[in-house]
């Protein structure tokens, strides 16, 4: 129990996004009782095969203080790619070939973005259509179906009880991902460049590297959660996809990202997704419209959003409080000397 | 642009940071200027007309955008879901015989309360990008909810005709109403001291709050501005179709890509600094029509429309590399 407390208090952001995943799966189990079975918890797997990805990279573009507006089309792209060449050079290969597109573009965002010094939501706006475009082209401006569905039966089989190998290779890239932002010095300067860019810069960090290394996952993971789509369905739209980045915040700012970057995590990341995919399997049990979910989806996301404004007005006017009631102590202190405080000066933020 | 991208001499770098823009800018213009002449049917008065008519609608909702990228709230990804509830707004009152005035203040009443919340929102701290991300899911839910999903259509004498279809002198009233809200805006920024406050907020935050300008409430006025803008191209969209559906601004509809994606672009291509504080609403229309006029001259062509969205995307791409380039030569960037 004491344990308990000390997560709770240590990431409390995390514990929410738990304490949630877990209301909403219980009002589901509760209201439904075929909800609570393996096969629910199979689907719900299945989803997370698809956009856990996304969201894992959104949360790391969000950790490094950007957004990433390109991610659908990067996944359409990488899924257009992929389904239109596995006949033609099988399915490894031109899984191959379309992750390394998707990575690639992601690097050169990365680059564009610490070279030119611009903000990543101005160029991914851009990249967003320019993909898109690369997406009709490369799709031929249709839907690219699979002949052969041998792959996408392999893809969806049961591996396990509610696994399959499509969603545990994505387990396996978190916790790879995770690993690698937790245990190296390149995971650490994402966090740093994200939570005080100018810091970590005057600290010495090039912020080319981390930049370059966030939009390469980002665009990686992108790829391969564009590919996973792909040969499930068998099918691939160049304009497909959009859905996914509402998704995808919303999955990231529940795991616990704030939008000033720094914080949140791989974990928190896995948490949000699956309850957003909790969310849109219990919403589709109760054959809800598409539509209706985006509203559920963007009322999730405002609110998030605005607990996490007020709590950091709540965190400024109380540090402003702090640090009155310092200078007031300190002007008490030296009053009869006239000297006027620093702390006046740097209040102001 | 090449050479300044390579590194270069010394001179040629110093030369490209101060000249580059505009010598990009001017192979653009000839290399539009040729191909402009050299198509067949592309400088007649009625295929410019065309590109201007075509320019409106989108001219329309990016000269309301400005307003919020000029006042350093970057821009809005609600501006077609809001223009989506708009036209559905619009259209059921239609159709119900609430007549065209009725209809029309509905709609902007959305617009304004739409446009109220997400300004506060982002007003009181929040990104612009995020918030308007969810209220996009929002908008478009209740949007497609309202309609049922279905089209809304109402029969074809009606009250609107003449802002959907009408012309005056051969010029048709949407290419009238996009040049006059262009003017109107220009003014409304150059000449009202509404319009001096949103650069000054936009250049420089800090000043503006010290000076007694909160973001809040330009935040909540620029993003009833472009609301309201979303709402009237809404409803001249619906009165040209005589009918409404929540995705007409989806991408699978019209026009080559995302709609809010091509507002931002006319935005961009404009030349407006994305940062805030610099650039006008004429630059929006120019880049709105310069947009329409390269959309036009590849639809005669005969490419396809994934190249047309590819060349949309490029325009953005190097919009913003020449803006970076631009930036980089006049002060430094912290």
């Amino acid at each position: 129990m004491v344990k308990i407390k000390r997560y709770v208090t240590a990431d409390p952001e995390l514990a929410f996004a738990v304490l949630l995943a877990a209301l909403v799966y219980s009002l589901f189990a509760f209201t439904n009782p075929l909800f609570f079975t393996w096969n629910t918890g199979f689907a719900i797997m299945e989803r997370f095969a698809v956009l856990g990805l996304v969201g894992l990279a959104l949360t790391l573009c969000i950790i490094a203080g950007e957004i990433d507006l390109s991610i659908g089309s990067n996944a359409a792209l990488t899924a257009v790619i992929v389904v239109r060449f596995t006949d033609s050079i099988g399915a490894v290969n031109s899984i191959l070939l379309g992750v390394s597109v998707a990575t690639a573009i992601g690097l050169t965002q990365g680059f564009l973005i610490a070279c030119l010094r611009v903000r990543a939501i101005v160029l991914t706006v851009g990249t967003l259509m320019l993909l898109r475009g690369v997406a009709l082209f490369a799709a031929d401006e249709k839907t690219v179906m699979l002949t052969d569905f041998g792959v996408p039966d392999f893809i969806q089989s049961r591996v396990g009880v509610i696994f399959s190998p499509a969603s545990l290779l994505v387990i396996t890239l978190f916790v790879l991902v995770g690993l690698f932002m937790r245990y190296t010095r390149y995971g650490r300067e994402i966090y740093a460049i994200g939570g005080a860019r100018k810091e970590a810069v005057a600290a010495g960090v090039n912020l080319r590297r981390p930049m370059m290394i966030v939009f390469a996952v980002s665009g990686f993971c992108a790829g391969v959660g564009g590919a996973i789509i792909g040969l499930r369905s068998g099918t691939a739209q160049p304009l497909g996809l959009q859905y996914l980045l509402l998704a995808a915040t919303v999955a990231a700012f529940i795991g616990g990202v704030s939008i000033l970057g720094g914080k949140g995590g791989v974990i928190g990341a896995a948490v949000g997704t699956l309850t957003v995919n909790i969310l849109n399997t219990g919403l589709v049990f109760k054959v809800t419209p598409a539509y209706e979910v985006q509203i559920y989806l963007g009322i999730l996301l405002l609110t998030v959003i605005v607990f996490q404004i007020l709590s950091m007005l709540y965190e400024t006017r109380k540090q402003r409080a702090l640090l009155l009631a310092d200078s007031n102590r300190a002007q008490a202190r030296v009053a009869p000397a006239g000297r006027s405080d620093p702390n006046h000066t740097s209040r102001g933020n | 642009m090449n050479t300044a991208l390579a590194g270069g001499g010394v001179d040629a770098r110093g030369f490209m940071q101060r000249h580059g823009v505009k010598v990009f800018v001017a192979a653009v213009v000839l290399l539009f200027v040729y191909f402009a002449a050299t198509t067949p049917n592309y400088l007649t008065l009625f295929n410019v007309k065309t590109i201007i008519r075509d320019a409106a609608l989108v001219g329309i909702m990016g000269i309301g955008l400005t307003f919020v990228t000029l006042s350093g709230n970057f821009f809005l990804l609600s501006m077609k879901e809001t223009a989506a509830l708009c036209i559905i707004a619009f259209a059921l009152g239609m159709a119900n015989d609430y007549g065209f005035v009725i209809s029309l203040a509905g709609a902007l009443a959305i617009a304004v309360f739409t446009g109220a919340i997400q300004g506060a929102l982002i007003g009181i701290g929040g990104n612009p990008i995020v918030v308007t991300l969810g209220a996009a899911g929002i908008l478009y839910g209740v949007a497609s909810w309202w309609s049922d999903n279905l089209v809304i259509s109402y029969p074809r004498p009606h009250d609107a005709e003449w802002l959907g279809t009408g012309s005056v002198l051969g010029v048709p009233n949407i290419t009238i109403a996009f040049i006059v809200i262009a003017v109107i805006a220009e003014l409304a920024l150059r000449k009202t001291v509404f319009g001096r406050q949103v650069y000054l907020i936009g250049a420089n935050r800090s000043t503006g709050k010290a000076t007694g300008h909160e973001n809040l409430s330009m935040a909540i006025k620029v993003c009833i501005v472009a609301s309201v803008c979303c709402a009237f191209v809404a409803v001249a969209f619906s009165a040209q179709l005589s009918s409404a559906q929540a995705n007409y601004f989806s991408s699978e509809f019209g026009s080559s890509g995302d709609f809010t994606i091509l507002v931002i672009a006319t935005v961009m291509v404009g030349g407006n600094s994305i940062m805030g504080g610099y650039g006008s609403t004429l630059r929006t229309s120019l880049g709105a029509i310069f947009i329409s006029s390269v959309d036009n001259l590849m639809v005669l062509k005969g490419f396809a429309s994934g190249a047309r969205v590819l060349s949309v995307g490029l325009m953005i791409v190097f919009s913003i590399i020449a803006f970076a380039y631009l930036r980089r030569g006049r002060r430094s960037e912290g």
